[in-house]
């Protein structure tokens, strides 16, 4: 299918575990173009011209430790503001401590704590999970989300009344 | 193709302008014998016609649409009609078949038109012996002195008696529409307990292990829940029922080809079997209450129910044909439990009893749109659904059909139908090539648009064309309705035909053109099928 205009932003300071992020999420890039940045100040900036642009972030990624500014008070800042409030948000990990932990659950509603080393498979299932919570929150028409999202969840939305064309 | 206007794409776009041309277009043009009020209907429909095709607004905002225009252009309290009066004056008595008359009363062509009922006029051919300034003497055999003659052959009340305007908003509480509603609310009340889910899997069980025969039971199971819920929630719901089957097959197995479309088809054509099964029906029903005739719910079963099966019996064998299964067996994850709770007993047995009032009333003699208000009213007393799951309903759907039947009501009243189908003589062409092009015309405009937008297109005129007698005595007028509702429905070549052939494509099991293979057989098929039904099983069946 063609992309939607619902981004996935990824931001890592080091190069190839960014690298490694970005490849294992490749799957979904087709329907989800993906971002990257490499620090906050950039992160930040990134998404304001995708919001500008007239995009939608849908999931963000993002390490802790970062130069700068670090990971939860990116995520923090973020949820603060309206417009980035909805994107899914999912915080990458080798070392934060519990009281970082603990202040991205509450104040950043943080969806997902993703510990390094991850697998593949745990960040795919992770992703999807939580974009499929997107399009349920934000998309009028979640058809074209069916085939590489959660379809059975979709579907459920349909069964129970999400709208659709009519007959 | 985005155009950077408002945000519509180019189609929308042209749709909109396109609509707004047609609304002014029949004043712009000659329309011969067509009335003021059929002009001003004329306009609505072009305008209709073209936002329904075009979509620059929802169908059911344009269907809201409709009956604003008809309230504020087309009824009798309308700022066209409020003030108006028809003139008229009775002819002078001048003896020997003799009479004076107002010389503006005369047409062209020396007839003059005569008032003989609210909306009706009479064309009576004169012959003028004397014009003196305002009057005229003329002589005719047919005038009468009670024959009010109309001065101003022109006016905007000839041949049109406007009706109240709830004439046209009415239409939200047509019997039909409630009839829907009581289907809606068991529907809405089956997907909040889980029901159609839990019979789903109980339905599958009897059908065993064997491929063919699991298709057949979604096959059945599908068209079994879709005639009494929308067919977009049935086909959303067997779809979380075949994604674990599918994941069992080998990714080259074209088998699942076969399952991902039967149940598009099966939804599609199991709308067909009872009255709300799907909208098209409702317009059909509703089109033919307009004429005064009554059909009961298993009158309507028993006309639709058998080519719905012959029609999936057919399905379950061309997909076996185009895509065998390779695997032998395979097994059902058919887990799950019957809610139990007191408030889904309570949905099983009134959902029970309006089932079995709908396909009683021979006995009773209680209308199925009467009955269906036990499950509106009972339901929400006794707490099974709340206020939020009534505001849930499909309220869309409802506004939708009764901007339908309201065009329905205005294209007979202001003699639109009529004339839009005069001029051609139907009668010759016979039986089998009329039903044959309804059915073909139907079909294909369906493949293209909403299956309720076709059938509100088409049936007005189709009733018009009865009503004219053009079409010769063979005819029943159930026919002719049923013809067009059941074509709707067996429109599915396209993901665009409907909602659930949207859902099973995106699912990205099944390619477009498998869709458009099997979809194209299905259709033509379901033509000949409807041929051979006019001829030999409705006219016996059908008063």
């Amino acid at each position: 299918m063609e992309s939607s205009d619902i981004y996935i932003i990824c931001i890592e300071d080091e190069a190839e575990v960014l690298d490694a992020v970005v490849r294992d999420l490749e799957k979904l890039e087709a329907t989800f173009p993906i971002d990257t940045a490499t620090s906050a100040e950039e992160g930040r900036d990134l998404v304001n011209k995708l919001l500008d642009d007239g995009k939608k972030i849908g999931l963000i990624v993002c390490d802790h430790i970062l130069p700068g500014d670090n990971g939860v008070e990116l995520l923090i800042e973020l949820h603060k503001d309206e417009k980035t409030m909805p994107a899914k948000k999912v915080l990458l990990t080798g070392q934060a401590g519990l009281d970082d932990t603990v202040k991205a659950l509450n104040e950043a509603k943080l969806h997902h704590y993703i510990a390094k080393p991850w697998s593949k498979e745990e960040l795919n299932e992770v992703a999807v999970n939580l974009l499929t919570d997107f399009v349920l929150e934000n998309e009028p028409n979640v058809l074209p989300f069916m085939n590489v999202l959660d379809a059975e969840r979709l579907s459920e939305a349909i069964r129970s009344g999400k709208t659709l064309s009519n007959e | 193709m985005k155009a950077d206007f408002l945000g519509l794409t180019f189609a929308q776009l042209s749709g909109l302008l396109l609509g707004i041309f047609g609304l002014v277009l029949p004043f712009l043009l000659p329309l011969g014998t067509l009335s003021f009020a059929g002009q001003l209907g004329l306009g609505i429909l072009l305008l209709a016609a073209a936002f329904w095709i075009f979509e620059p607004i929802p169908i059911f905002a344009t269907s809201m649409l409709v009956i604003f225009l008809q309230v504020f252009l087309l009824s009798a309290q309308s700022p066209v009609f409020s003030e108006a009066e028809l003139p008229v004056t009775e002819p002078v008595d001048m003896s020997h078949s003799s009479w004076q008359i107002p010389a503006s009363a005369l047409k062209d062509d020396q007839t003059i038109l005569v008032s003989v009922g609210p909306g009706e006029t009479k064309s009576i051919h004169v012959s003028i012996t004397e014009r003196n300034g305002q009057h005229a003497i003329v002589k005719s055999d047919e005038l009468r002195a009670d024959h009010p003659v109309i001065t101003q052959p022109n006016h905007r009340l000839v041949n049109y008696d406007p009706s109240s305007y709830t004439a046209f908003t009415g239409t939200l509480a047509h019997g039909i529409i409630i009839l829907f509603l009581g289907g809606f609310m068991l529907a809405g009340a089956s997907v909040k307990y889980n029901l159609d889910k839990n019979l789903t899997r109980y339905l599958l069980a009897p059908f065993g292990s064997k491929p063919r025969f699991i298709l057949l039971g979604i096959i059945l199971v599908t068209a079994v829940l879709s005639a009494f819920m929308s067919n977009t929630a049935t086909a959303a719901m067997m779809v979380t029922v075949i994604i674990p089957i599918i994941a069992q097959l080998d990714p080259k197995d074209q088998f699942k080809y076969g399952l991902a479309l039967a149940i598009p088809i099966a939804a599609n054509i199991g709308g067909i079997a009872t009255p709300i099964g799907t909208p098209p029906n409702a317009i059909a029903i509703g089109a033919l209450q307009g004429q005064g005739i009554d059909i009961t719910f298993t009158e309507w079963m028993i006309v639709a129910v058998p080519i719905v099966l012959i029609m999936l019996f057919i399905s379950w064998v061309l997909l076996q044909f185009f895509f065998p299964p390779k695997i032998d067996r395979f097994k059902l994850q058919l887990d799950g439990k019957l809610n139990l709770e007191p408030k889904a007993i309570g949905l099983y047995i009134i959902f029970a009893a309006t089932v079995i009032l709908w396909i009683t009333e021979e006995f009773h003699g209680i209308p199925s749109n009467m009955i269906a208000f036990i499950p509106v009213a009972t339901l929400v007393a006794g707490g099974i659904l709340t206020k939020e799951d009534v505001k849930k309903i499909p309220w869309d759907v409802l506004w939708l059909m009764a901007g339908g039947l309201s065009l329905g009501v205005s294209m007979q009243a202001t003699g639109l139908a009529a004339w839009l189908i005069g001029g051609v003589d139907w009668a010759s062409l016979g039986y089998v090539a009329l039903i044959l092009s309804f059915a073909l015309v139907a079909v294909a405009m369906s493949n293209f648009l909403s299956n309720t937008v076709t059938a509100t297109l088409i049936m007005p005129l189709v009733i018009g064309l009865y009503l004219s007698g053009t079409m010769g005595d063979n005819f029943s007028l159930i026919i002719v309705g049923v013809v067009i509702a059941v074509s709707c429905s067996l429109a599915m070549a396209l993901p665009i035909s409907t909602p659930p052939n949207a859902i099973a494509m995106s699912t990205g099991f099944i390619r477009t053109k498998d869709m458009a293979k099997v979809g194209l057989t299905v259709g033509f098929i379901g033509i000949i099928m409807i041929l051979i039904m006019s001829i030999a099983y409705w006219p016996f069946v059908t008063p």
